[in-house]
Formats: C-alpha cells, sequence, structure tokens
C-alpha cells in the first residue's frame, strides 16, 4: 500500500542548531499515526516542513504517493501546536474563510457548518464574533476548522494540549470517526500513555533523529518479546544489577522488567529467587514508555 | 501564486474592514475633522469680536479725537455683506486730557487697569509724528489681533496728520494710493476660468491632504493587521493552505480596496460639492469665481497614484509587522518609515507656489515622493507626458522591488516568535532562501 505521507531523510538545521538531523517515516492509509517524542526533540519542526510552511534543508517529502504540491497542502488539515483565530471574525465568517482557503466554496460548504455547529452545540453562537467565546468553545470552532474541508490527511501537533477534558472526549471522537473512513491522521504528542491508546504507527523522535517507525504492536512484539511484571518482596533495586536486565521500573512493589532479546526469562527468574521473595511473575507486553527509552539508548 | 487563494484573502481583509463601524465612523468624521482643524481657528478669532475699553491720554491734542470717532464709528456698524469679516477688534474709547503730574496719572492708570474698570490705556507721544511709538498698557499683550487693529486705527490718524503737516490733503492722498486687486483666472487647455485664489490653493490641497491621510491611515492598518494574525497565532493555520506572498497580496489588495472605497466616498463629496451651484449658494465664494472642478483625467492619475503610493508604502508595513510580536515593539521601525510619507508634506508649499519648478519635477520623480507629488502637481497644473510617464515607470518599479524584497522579509518573519529582532536579523532574513 502506497503511504499516504512519506519523508526520505529531512534535515532541516537554523544556523548551527540543528533542528532536525535525519527523520524518515511512513504513513499508511487508515492509521493514527504518532510521532513521539520529548519537547524539543524536532516533532514541530517535521511537522512545519510537511506543511511546507519550513522548507526542509534535503531529504524528501511526498504527500498521496507524489512529490507534495501547494494543492495537496489544500487537502491536508492541519492544526499547529500554537492556535489562533481571527478574534474579530464571526464563527460562522471565520469557519467560512478556513473553507475557502482550502479551496471550497461559500455555498456549498454552508450547510456543512451548521450541521458541525449544530453537533458541538455552537449554533447559537454562529454570529457571534470569536473574542465573544469562552475558551472552550474558541477550541471547537478550531476543531472544526480543521476538519471542515474534509482533509484526506490531518497533521495535528500536540492536538490535545491545552484542551478541556470535553474537547480531548470530542477530538478522540472524531479521530476515531476518521480512521473508521479509511482516511489518515498524524499526531503528535510528548504524552506516551495517550499515543499507547490512540495510536496505530508510530515513529519515535530523539534528538532531531527517527529511532523507531513502524506498526505499534509490532513493535511491542518485536522490542517487547522479553518484557515482564514482577511482584517481590526484598531489596528490588538489586535487580538492575542482573546483567541481562535493561530496564527496571519499580513502583511499589511491582516491578516492570525488559530483558535482553538473547536472555531468557525462565532463567531471570531462577536467579532473581535467590535474593527476592516472588509472589508473580508473568510475560506482558511493555509500555511504550519502555520502547521509547530503549530506541534512544539503542540509538546513542 | 495561485490567483484564487488572493481572492479569498482579498474578500476577507475588504469586508471584514468594509463591515465595521469603525470605517464608516472614520469615513465620515476625518472630513469633518480636517473641515474643523482648517477653518475653525479662523472662524472662531473672526467670531470672537473683542470689545475693549481703553483710555487714550494724547499729548499732542491730534490724534486722540479722529481715532475715537473712527473706532467707535465702527463699533456700531455691521460688516459690509458679501465682504469676508476681517478680524478686527473693537474700542470702547475714552480720551483723557494728559495731567499735570504724568508719574501720578500713569500710576493710577496702572491700578483702574488692574481693578479692571478698562482693558488697557494708551500713551501718545508728541514724538509720535517723527517716530515716537504709541505706549500701549494691557494686562495681556499677547491679543495680536487686537493690537493690529489699534496700530492700524492710529496709523491711519497719525499718517493723516502728517500728510496734513506736509500740505498734502488727506482725502486725495489717500484716493490715490488705493491698492491694486487681483482677479485671478486659471488657463487651461479647456480655456480660461475665474477661480477664487483661497480655492486655488485649498483644492490641490485637499486632495493632497486626502492622499496622505488614505497612505498612512491604510499603510498601517496593514502592520496591524500582519501583527493581529501574528499575535493571534492565526497565521499557522492560514499558511498552512495559502502561501505568505499569496497571504501578503491578499492583504495589500483588500486594503488598498478599502482605501479606495473610501476616497471614492471623499472624492463624490468633493464632486458634489464643486459641481456649479453648491458652493456658491452656501455664499462661500466671491461672486464671479468659481473652483476648480475634478476632471477624468485628474480622477485617473489620481486612483493610479494612491494604488501605486499605497502599494510602496503598505509593503514596508507588511514586512515591519511580521518582523515584530506587538505594536509596541514595531513602533519604532513604522515610524521610520512614516518619514517617507511625511518628508513630501514638508516640500508641498514650494510646489503648491510653483509646480513646474526644477525642484518639482525633480522631487515628484522619485518614486518615494511621486504618489502624493505627482497628484499635487497634475491637480495645479497638468506637467508634460515624459514626466508622467516617467514617474509612472520609476515608481512601478520600485513597487515591483518593494514586494520582492518586502514579502522576503515577511515570509520570515511571520513565523519568528520570542525576542524582538534587530535591524541586523531582518536584514538577514531577505537571504534566506
Amino acid at each position: 500500500m502506497t503511504p499516504i505521507l512519506e519523508l526520505r531523510n529531512v534535515r532541516k538545521a537554523y544556523g548551527d542548531f540543528v533542528a532536525v538531523a535525519d527523520v524518515s517515516m511512513a504513513v499508511p492509509p487508515g492509521s493514527i499515526y504518532g510521532l513521539l517524542g520529548p519537547n524539543g526533540a524536532g516533532k514541530t519542526t517535521t511537522i512545519r516542513m510537511i506543511m511546507n510552511i519550513t522548507p526542509q534543508d534535503s531529504g524528501e517529502i511526498e504527500v498521496f504517493g507524489h512529490p507534495r504540491t501547494s494543492e495537496d497542502l489544500q487537502r491536508i488539515g492541519y492544526l499547529p501546536e500554537e492556535r489562533g483565530l481571527y478574534r474579530r471574525m464571526t464563527v460562522i465568517d471565520q469557519l467560512v474563510f478556513l473553507a475557502e482557503i482550502h479551496g471550497l466554496k461559500k455555498a456549498k460548504i454552508l450547510p456543512d457548518i451548521e450541521r458541525w455547529l449544530e453537533r458541538v452545540d455552537l449554533a447559537p453562537w454562529a454570529k457571534k464574533k470569536v473574542e465573544e467565546l469562552s475558551k472552550g468553545m474558541q477550541q471547537k470552532v478550531q476543531l472544526i476548522g480543521t476538519v471542515l474541508h474534509q482533509p484526506e490527511l490531518l497533521i495535528l501537533d500536540e492536538p490535545f494540549s491545552g484542551l478541556d477534558p470535553l474537547n480531548q472526549e470530542l477530538f478522540r471522537e472524531l479521530l476515531q470517526e476518521y480512521r473508521a473512513q479509511g482516511k489518515s491522521v498524524v499526531l503528535s504528542t510528548h504524552g506516551m500513555e495517550l499515543a499507547e491508546r490512540l495510536c496505530d504507527h508510530i515513529c519515535l523522535i530523539s534528538h532531531g533523529r527517527a529511532v523507531l517507525d513502524g506498526n505499534l504492536k509490532e513493535i511491542k512484539r518485536r522490542i517487547g518479546g522479553n518484557s515482564y511484571r514482577v511482584v517481590a518482596k526484598g531489596d528490588l533495586e538489586k535487580l538492575k544489577e542482573l546483567p541481562e536486565v535493561e530496564q527496571a521500573a519499580i513502583n511499589d512493589g511491582v516491578v516492570k522488567l525488559l530483558l535482553r532479546p538473547d536472555a531468557s526469562g525462565p532463567e531471570t527468574l531462577r536467579r532473581m529467587v535467590a535474593f527476592l521473595d516472588v509472589h508473580e511473575f508473568r510475560s506482558e507486553e511493555p509500555e511504550l514508555e519502555q520502547i521509547f527509552l530503549k530506541a534512544v539508548r539503542d540509538a546513542a | 501564486m495561485r490567483l484564487e487563494n488572493v481572492v479569498v484573502v482579498t474578500k476577507r481583509e475588504y469586508l471584514q474592514r468594509v463591515r465595521s463601524k469603525g470605517f464608516w465612523v472614520g469615513t465620515l468624521i476625518l472630513p469633518v475633522f480636517v473641515l474643523a482643524v482648517t477653518l475653525l481657528p479662523s472662524l472662531l478669532i473672526a467670531k470672537s469680536e473683542t470689545r475693549q475699553s481703553i483710555v487714550v491720554v494724547d499729548e499732542t491734542g491730534k490724534v486722540a479725537g479722529p481715532f475715537a470717532a473712527r473706532a467707535n464709528a465702527r463699533a456700531g456698524q455691521a460688516p459690509a455683506a458679501g465682504k469676508q469679516r476681517e478680524m478686527q477688534a473693537t474700542f470702547d474709547v475714552k480720551v483723557e486730557p494728559p495731567a499735570a503730574d504724568r508719574q501720578a496719572q500713569r500710576a493710577d492708570l496702572d491700578r483702574r487697569l488692574l481693578r479692571k474698570e478698562i482693558d488697557a490705556w494708551v500713551w501718545i507721544d508728541p514724538g509720535v509724528f517723527a517716530d515716537k511709538p504709541v505706549e500701549y498698557h494691557a494686562r495681556s499683550v499677547s491679543n495680536v489681533f487686537t493690537q493690529e487693529s489699534l496700530r492700524d486705527d492710529l496709523s491711519w490718524v497719525v499718517r493723516r496728520v502728517r500728510l496734513e503737516q506736509a500740505g498734502i490733503d488727506p482725502e486725495r492722498a489717500e484716493e490715490l494710493t488705493r491698492s491694486v486687486r487681483l482677479d485671478t483666472r486659471r488657463v487651461s487647455e479647456k480655456g480660461s476660468r475665474a477661480e477664487g485664489g483661497a480655492a486655488g490653493i485649498f483644492f490641490p490641497l485637499g486632495l493632497f491632504m486626502m492622499l496622505y491621510v488614505s497612505m498612512l491611515l491604510w499603510g498601517q492598518q496593514v502592520m496591524n493587521g500582519v501583527l493581529e494574525e501574528k499575535g493571534s497565532r492565526v497565521i499557522e493555520v492560514v499558511i498552512s493552505a495559502v502561501t505568505a506572498f499569496e497571504l501578503m497580496m491578499g492583504k495589500l489588495v483588500g486594503i488598498c480596496l478599502v482605501g479606495l472605497t473610501q476616497l471614492g466616498i471623499w472624492l463624490g463629496t468633493v464632486a458634489v460639492l464643486t459641481a456649479p451651484g453648491i458652493v456658491a449658494s452656501l455664499a462661500l465664494m466671491p461672486k464671479g469665481s468659481a473652483l476648480p472642478t475634478l476632471t477624468a483625467p485628474v480622477l485617473i492619475h489620481f486612483i493610479l497614484l494612491f494604488i501605486l503610493g499605497f502599494f510602496a508604502f503598505a509593503t514596508i508595513y507588511a514586512a515591519i509587522g511580521a518582523s515584530f510580536n506587538n505594536l509596541q515593539e514595531a513602533q519604532q521601525a513604522a515610524s521610520v518609515a512614516a518619514v517617507f510619507i511625511v518628508t513630501p508634506v514638508l516640500v508641498m508649499w514650494p510646489i503648491l507656489n510653483d509646480s513646474t519648478s526644477r525642484m518639482a519635477t525633480i522631487l515628484s520623480l522619485i518614486p518615494l515622493f511621486t504618489p502624493l507629488l505627482m497628484p499635487l502637481r497634475i491637480v495645479i497644473e497638468m506637467p508634460p507626458a515624459w514626466q508622467i510617464a516617467l514617474a509612472y515607470l520609476l515608481t512601478i518599479g520600485f513597487v515591483v522591488t518593494m514586494v520582492w524584497f518586502c514579502s522576503k522579509i515577511y515570509r520570515v518573519g511571520i513565523l519568528m516568535y520570542g525576542k524582538k529582532p534587530t535591524f541586523k536579523e531582518i536584514w538577514k532574513w531577505t537571504r534566506y532562501a
């Protein structure tokens, strides 16, 4: 299947500062693709390059199976990290404008706008200026503006940051609908938990490099074949001294253990009982957090 | 550049502004304000007839009598109909003879002055017929118009006495030394016609001010608009769908159209007001003279040069708006840009006086000044065609260069947040790919 969005060895530097050193990624159709990494990893720069807001220094970006054109960009719904609306425009004028810059005609889009406003309970506010709306309402207008032109690809930079819980729920609903329609979503986040719940595919970015890219389940299977949950009493810190242990996250008597791929679980258990009172030892999926830490360490 | 994107942005910029109350208030209030500023002061002074009670002590015995008669006669008179009311003060004159003790009399007059029994006192020395000045004592001496009247009246009397002493009949002398009047007529291809001297200045001046105000006002609106997009962060969504250049052009064209709409309203008003009959019926014009009227060529040049001038200045403002984070930061750079618009105002008067001088020609060919100075020359006297053509050519070249240059700053600047950039940094932006 042709990826709906593909980046190959994309790089961007501002003078001496390298924001994105080398990122390659491929977004399959009908998926929610998470761009993960800590703040400052290069997520926003990557997204801005996809949107052609900042031109890349080198590397290729293909959208919908061909090198990106400005018409392609109009078929993308983009929500930047820093959001904003024209404060003195009415809700309806604002949405019409956002649809028009994406190549739609006013007459065609008006019924859609009304439907959307009904859905998010903003219909009575249609003729009000944006500055008269509460922050939560403005967020709704922004969300509608992002999806109004029925883009085939959504690109969202930290979409959940700053959203109130109701709008987070609304957004999540929207993303699921999108995926169900076979469309794709790329979202960046530094929240691993959220990505784990939402994304099918992920790309981990650290210091401007993509360190891991692929289907989340596959990645978990590949990397996390050796992940265990341990409940035990004793000096749990000692676990970290075992040579086959890559990571040991200890929390209230529960240890999330990640072993080297070539290590054997039962072997580790045998060594463990020598100094611990083990109550439970079972294989489980690793958490994204663990995978991320491992990937960053492996890349270094 | 995709035209449909520019059109979408243009439409937003235009409708948002024209639909706002501020636009209509500004459009209606500005002419009222300009009229008030130019006409009101003279009207106010003319209306504020000052009536001063003054005491005249005349040591010559020849001046006070005729002076009092002249001043008191005028006080009872209404100004002649149709004649422009001059700024004249009226005096209640009381003549008092010089006392034996001059010092005591002066002290007494000062006392009465301070008790506000009188407004001023005047002492006429015997040497007045030679060159001695007349003393004027008052609580305030800033009343220049009153003093002017007093001086005129006294001079009139003193002159007559001098003439008599020289054996010349004052009536005859007055008759023979009357000033000549100028009957001004403007000659153009359509023949000559009488135009009021004052109107001859006010008309080009009014059009010039209109252009000036529009360019300054709407140029700054471009800057404010860019700052607003940047400040509200809406810019990033917009710039993902349309290019920075499309957005800038859309904004410039949209706001230019708003300016033209406003100018259209103002010029329409001028056209109606200067139509034959209207102003005359308002009795503002001397009989037998006509106002200059807007002709089609003047109007066309006016509009074309407004568009060019707007683009020359507004692109600079767009780049400034994009470079900074807020109005405070942008103010300094904006005032530098304003210098280019203000300079033509400084050199306007010599051009009004002689629009064909070499200086006028050269200045009006400098692209930054052309949009304001060329219309001024055109409205006064149509310059040779080659000069107009050259001015257009130079200005168009300048505008294209400005748009090209400023769009580079604009493109980088609109996405720059954080610390206020230095001019050196902004210069660097222009060299980004």
